[in-house]
């Protein structure tokens, strides 16, 4: 993949600067790099290039990591049901919840437009609730993870065809 | 309908008695439903509209032209009236069934309106009605005039005077507005930039209930005066809190809250207290709408897969799935009169307005095609406002439920969504007391 390569050339280069780099391997399989050239205080040890490092429970939490680095879940229309996709992302957003052990999330529970609006609050609200639950049975405390739906109010996408309407029906994650 | 009186010609009360007496008899339960005119069945009574004419200041003509058509628009509407104009070249008063003017008199901020109808051919005077106000309120009295005269032909006042609750979105936010129900006057009550949803107003017409985000914590339920003002928390439970309506007494809002874990239908106090739960599912209960007598609830459910309108009574027993004809049916709406309720059906990629008696016999479509959402009943059970995207961005239609096309309100370009139709409002202070010779 060429992101992929690029990332671990950039790193290399990067690890070669002597600039620590910390979590880039781990980011690189779900989004693709925003590089971040302001140089982030290196740790002690300096990191392996090996991919992916699981940092020990005493390493300090990356500071580049947010609440928008999680998986959304997707969902299939008019349902709340979270399939297999939707159960491997919060797998990996679980892990990187208990990595981040500091993180408080809002789950937002969104619809695509073929809803009425109201029925769409309601399903939005089922939705953050079944990534919610999915989490917390996964080990992550019910405190850190708050819900809001919204409904069809605010599409990842505007278009009007099953592409977008598809990104739509989501649960997905912001700051707390 | 008034008796009629001497002087009117047979066919006007033939025409009058058609159109108020067509009265469905149906009654499965007999103390939820009253008598609805059927509209789309009587036909409409014609009437030739003639150029009020204007008494009093130099400039009286100018605003009587503009009453004309405000007058002849408002009867167009009322569903009971096919109109033709004089004041449009070539049109023809034959075979009108009555004729519509009277007086414009305007005396400097002071303007009164003397309504008059006459039966046709004898033109003998069958109605004739002052009307009092300010200069800047002079739309009133045209509507108030409007209403009166299908108040004279049907028996039940028209709706010229209610207002519309709306919401207007503008880049990612949604604005509450209110308006003329003739789409007179658009103007926004609160401009916080959040989102606002699933507007509802009191039995008076003094209070508008909504859903906004305001809070910032999620959807909550707010009042404010129809006027505008300030903003008052009705619920601000944890989770959702939406789709809130006033009982038909106002002592009650039915709502839905997701305070117990799951969205479910409730009853608050009127101010919002005392929260007392009607469903327990763990699907989607939600969209509640009051019957007129506040007996029962028509809701959306999809206890039983995709969501389905249900009835149940006030207690929350007695729960019913309203018809089986469609496979995806929401947004339920009891008419007025309580015997009939709106709701939309999913086609695919949008909705289509149904109607079917309270008992969810005869669900037929009556508006289709493109998305159709969120219908709403004029307090006379004559019209459904609801938004639509047939013109391509999401505006406001009336359909008068017969073979008419649904009729667009212009909004001046506004993207205007989820109508609410006000009730009739208590009559206003100006009113001649003066009534029919």
């Amino acid at each position: 993949m060429r992101n992929r390569s690029l990332v671990v050339l950039t790193s290399l280069l990067l690890l070669a600067l002597g600039l620590g780099v910390t979590s880039c391997a781990r980011k690189a399989k779900q989004t693709p790099p925003t590089q971040t050239t302001a140089p982030t205080p290196a740790p002690t040890p300096p990191p392996v290039p090996a991919p992916p490092p699981t940092p020990e429970p005493t390493t300090p939490a990356p500071a580049a990591f947010t609440a928008s680095d999680l998986q959304p879940a997707f969902f299939a229309l008019d349902s709340y049901v979270l399939d297999d996709a939707a159960r491997g992302a919060l797998d990996s957003d679980a892990k990187m919840l208990r990595d981040h052990a500091d993180l408080k999330v809002v789950i937002e529970g969104h619809c695509d437009e073929r809803g009425t609006d109201e029925y769409n609050q309601a399903l939005g609200e089922k939705r953050a609730q079944a990534a919610r639950d999915y989490l917390v049975n996964a080990g992550i405390q019910t405190a850190r993870l708050s819900i809001i739906s919204y409904g069809k109010e605010r599409p990842f996408d505007p278009g009007h065809d099953e592409a977008a309407w598809s990104k739509n029906r989501r649960a997905h994650f912001t700051a707390k | 309908m008034r008796s009629p009186r001497a002087g009117i010609s047979p066919s006007l009360v033939a025409a009058a008695l058609a159109l108020s007496c067509v009265a469905p008899a149906f009654a499965q339960s007999p103390s939820d439903v009253r008598i609805d005119l059927q509209s789309g069945q009587a036909k409409r009574i014609r009437v030739h509209c003639e150029s009020l004419r204007p008494t009093g200041d130099r400039d009286a003509a100018k605003g009587s032209a503009q009453a004309d058509e405000v007058l002849a628009n408002d009867l167009d509407a009322s569903a009971v009236f096919t109109t033709s104009r004089s004041w449009v070249a070539g049109s023809s008063a034959a075979d009108v069934q009555a004729f519509v003017g009277g007086e414009w008199n305007v005396s400097g901020k002071s303007v009164r309106l003397v309504g008059e109808v006459l039966d046709a051919p004898a033109r003998r005077s069958i109605l004739k009605k002052e009307y009092r106000g300010t200069a800047s309120d002079w739309r009133s009295l045209v509507h108030a005039f409007a209403d009166d005269v299908v108040l004279q032909f049907s028996g039940e006042a028209g709706v010229a005077s209610t207002k519309l609750a709306f919401v207007v979105q503008s880049g990612r936010s949604k604005e509450l507005y209110v308006m003329d129900a003739d789409g007179y006057a658009p103007h926004p009550l609160t401009a916080d930039r959040s989102i606002a949803l699933s507007p509802s107003w009191s039995p008076d017409g003094s209070l508008i209930l909504f859903t906004s985000y305001r809070g910032g914590t999620g959807p909550q339920v707010f009042v404010m005066s129809a006027g505008g003002g300030r903003v008052f928390a009705i619920s601000t439970r944890a989770g959702n809190n939406t789709s809130a309506s006033y009982s038909p007494d106002g002592r009650e809002i039915a709502c839905t809250l997701s305070l117990d874990g799951n969205p479910e239908i409730y009853l608050l106090d009127a101010r919002g207290g005392g929260p007392r739960r009607l469903t327990n599912q763990r699907a989607i209960d939600t969209s509640p709408s009051w019957s007129p007598t506040g007996r029962e609830i028509a809701f959306t459910s999809d206890r039983g897969g995709a969501p389905q309108v249900y009835v149940m009574d006030r207690e929350g027993g007695n729960v019913r799935r309203l018809t089986y004809q469609v496979s995806y049916t929401d947004s339920p709406v009891w008419s007025p009169k309580g015997d009939r309720i709106a709701f939309v059906a999913r086609t695919g990629s949008g909705f289509d307005i149904w109607v079917c008696k309270a008992d969810g016999t005869d669900a037929h479509p009556v508006v289709t095609g493109f998305s159709n959402e969120n219908p709403h009943w004029s307090p006379d059970g004559r019209h459904l406002v609801y938004a639509g995207n047939r013109d391509g961005p999401w505006s406001l239609y009336v359909t008068d439920l017969d073979d008419r096309p649904p009729r667009k309100i212009d909004t001046g370009g506004l993207q205007a969504l989820s109508p609410a139709w006000s009730p009739r409002m208590a009559a206003p202070g100006f009113m001649g007391a003066n009534s029919n010779r």
